[in-house]
């Protein structure tokens, strides 16, 4: 068995320590006895989006979104398709507010891929801190770091999660990212995957499943004690609400 | 000195005395009070400076860059007033003048050398009038607190626009800083390495500014040293390298350093490809604002990158070597000294994530510590607040590591049961309280 990944434009999309998502895709396909190949794309070259398994679309400051805006436009209709026909994709931060409508930014309204129904609006102050939720889609809380200026409007859609700690998708609504057929898009930074090796691990058996037949796949579990324990570490932290508290008075001095 | 100019250094100093009893640096309390009481104090003390003031930016050297500089100043008889512990944001500046005034509240100094964290220029530069700015370069750093660095080039770009006298020394390698030097309108003069130095690979290391800060196409690299310093050309808009006036040519780099600029062979005992910008900087800002460079190499001999910024101890017959590593430029320069070093080692990695490291440990996943992967590495300890997550990073590229959360007893365990050669890299938050320990563990053998 293989996947393909196809990493989108890290040499604009590559804020943060996107190389963390990608290596924990493949090493824990690689601890399976599954290969794992990556494929990055610059913004020149064409994609095929038949021969890719997994899409990552990573963080870029709005300078660079601004220049992958207008490659956008040209693989738009080859992109929607690929996400309709349940290809699995990953997108984060910059790559998360793509997804959608337009993002709206003091600088210009950027066009979005228009994949998912939802839109980003630049408001005043950036969301910047450590954040924790709890997802439907499993036990074990979604640790990150979030750091962006947009708020993202997912209207009907289902949120990747419930914010126990942090601010999410619009420091409002209470809820964080946004799960659309086999796309997870959201503001996590951290890099999301490694200390979150169940949402790793739900990106890779839909990717699978999606190729090889769900009754063909069973993903051997790992043991994951440095990964959990990293998590935890994060969820405890932000519970002990002495800890909360002095973080609070913090940040205010 | 008005009364008040006066009660605000005295009860400033009085402060810093009582913090420093408390085993504490104080500095940064010691500026707030002064500034609390007189909200002019800066702009008083600096305009007795005699001769220039020069302030050092950048992402990565400031405080070796700014250190040196003070060092050859003081070399030539010279009074020079120096925030020397890296105190860098508005208050340590403002500590940094009112701690070096006399008992009448008055300076006396010739010069005053002061490095400025990036985010504080547009605090300092409205009152704090410098004759030289040296930027040593733009990376990517504690990303959290400044969003993005474009934020960073945005600040500095405001801050250097509040003083448009100011000669801006900047280090021509460098797309973002030359960018930012000609969109700025200030004067500017470059120094930069001007011959291929390694075989890199080019596609595993320039992340920030590959493409063109003026246009936005893609740029083109005759050769690159270290993530985005190098020459490098924009064949849309014809930005590239530009002619540079403090040029080394002749590279010597490895377990010490050499070069040739202007003319002059110039040699350092310690390691460090990245210490040739420093000693560049240095050379060009100095050169060029008069100071007389006849015993240049002289004060160079002499000089010992302070502060943590490699600081070696000995202890029990274990050589350590202390680094700061506070982002990925910085750590992969770290790993390439290193491994340098051909004996065993151990190492221990201390990684914080106090406001002055940044929030984020993302940065972890830049630094290529695939390198680690060595036979002579005999182990890795993790240690800091975050040391879960360094632990992590080790693991996805198949290395090793114990973990101890207390830094004196990682310490003290590589000492007693180590190979003798022990290298210590931490970021920023740790540096102080590590090289106490280091030091105090060295005088109590």
């Amino acid at each position: 068995m293989k996947i393909v990944i196809g990493h989108l434009f890290p040499d604009l999309l590559n804020l943060y320590g996107d190389r963390g998502n990608i290596q924990c895709m493949v090493q824990r396909l690689k601890w399976r006895g599954i290969d794992a190949q990556v494929k990055t794309f610059s913004i020149e070259e064409e994609i095929n989006f038949n021969e890719l398994d997994i899409v990552l679309l990573g963080g870029g400051s709005d300078r660079e979104q601004m220049l992958v805006c207008n490659r956008l436009k040209e693989i738009k209709d080859q992109f929607k398709n690929y996400v309709e026909e349940n290809g699995v994709v990953l997108a984060i931060c910059g790559g998360y507010q793509l997804l959608g409508k337009y993002y709206e930014t003091d600088q210009g309204k950027i066009e979005g891929l228009d994949i998912i129904d939802m839109y980003t609006v630049q408001e005043k102050g950036r969301l910047i801190n450590n954040i924790f939720l709890k997802s439907e889609l499993f036990d074990m809380p979604i640790v990150g770091f979030e750091n962006h200026g947009g708020r993202t409007y997912i209207n009907d859609n289902k949120p990747l999660g419930k914010v126990v700690f942090g601010k999410g998708n619009n420091g409002k609504s209470g809820y964080e990212g946004v799960v659309y057929k086999n796309v997870v898009g959201t503001y996590l930074h951290g890099p999301l995957l490694p200390k979150n090796p169940q949402l790793c691990d739900y990106l890779l058996k839909n990717a699978l499943e999606r190729k090889y037949g769900r009754e063909n796949i069973n993903l051997e579990p790992l043991p994951d004690t440095e990964e959990k324990e990293a998590n935890k570490y994060i969820v405890d932290r932000y519970s002990d609400k002495i800890e909360n508290f002095k973080e609070k008075i913090r940040k205010l001095i | 000195m008005t009364f008040r100019g006066k009660i605000a250094i005295k009860f400033a100093k009085f402060v810093a005395k009582l913090c420093l009893k408390m085993g504490r640096q104080g500095v940064t309390w010691a500026g707030l009070i002064a500034r609390k009481i007189e909200p002019n104090i800066l702009q008083i003390l600096s305009s007795q400076i005699r001769e220039k003031v020069y302030i050092v930016c950048g992402t990565n050297g400031k405080t070796t860059t700014n250190n040196m500089l003070c060092t050859a100043l003081q070399s030539q008889g010279k009074k020079v007033i120096c925030n020397r512990t890296g105190s860098n944001m508005l208050n340590g500046v403002v500590s940094a003048f009112v701690l070096a005034t006399n008992d009448d509240c008055t300076l006396d100094a010739d010069y005053a050398c002061i490095e400025i964290d990036e985010v504080s220029t547009k605090r300092v530069l409205p009152t704090l009038k410098p004759d030289y700015m040296v930027l040593t370069n733009i990376f990517r750093d504690q990303l959290d607190r400044y969003g993005e660095i474009d934020i960073t080039i945005d600040i500095l770009s405001t801050a250097i626009g509040m003083a448009p006298n100011m000669i801006l020394v900047i280090n021509g390698d460098d797309p973002l800083s030359l960018s930012l030097a000609k969109k700025s309108g200030n004067k500017f003069i470059t120094y930069g390495i001007s011959e291929k130095v390694f075989d890199a690979d080019e596609d595993a290391e320039i992340r920030e500014g590959r493409f063109c800060a003026m246009c936005g196409a893609k740029m083109h690299y005759n050769y690159y040293h270290y993530s985005q310093l190098g020459d490098y050309e924009c064949k849309e808009c014809g930005f590239k390298r530009p002619c540079i006036d403090y040029s080394a040519t002749e590279i010597e780099h490895g377990d010490h350093l050499a070069f040739t600029v202007m003319g002059k062979r110039i040699g350092a005992k310690y390691k460090g490809f990245y210490n040739i910008y420093n000693i560049l900087a240095v050379y060009a800002v100095a050169s060029h604002s008069g100071v007389d460079m006849d015993g240049f190499q002289k004060m160079l001999d002499n000089f010992n990158p302070e502060n943590g910024r490699i600081e070696h101890f000995n202890i029990k017959d274990t050589d350590i070597e202390l680094n700061l590593a506070k982002n990925p430029a910085g750590f992969n320069q770290n790993i390439n000294a290193v491994m340098a070093d051909p004996k065993d080692k151990d190492i221990i990695i201390l990684i914080n994530d106090r406001d002055q490291d940044g929030n984020d440990v993302s940065w972890l996943w830049d630094v290529d510590f695939d390198r680690f992967a060595q036979e002579n590495i005999k182990s890795i300890t993790v240690s800091g607040i975050r040391c879960q997550d360094m632990r992590l990073r080790l693991k996805y590229v198949d290395i090793e590591s114990r973990l101890e959360p207390n830094i004196a007893t990682a310490i003290k365990s590589k000492v007693e049961n180590g190979v003798k050669n022990l290298y210590v890299l931490v970021n920023y938050t740790g540096l102080y309280s590590t090289r106490n320990i280091l030091k105090k563990m060295e005088e109590e053998q």
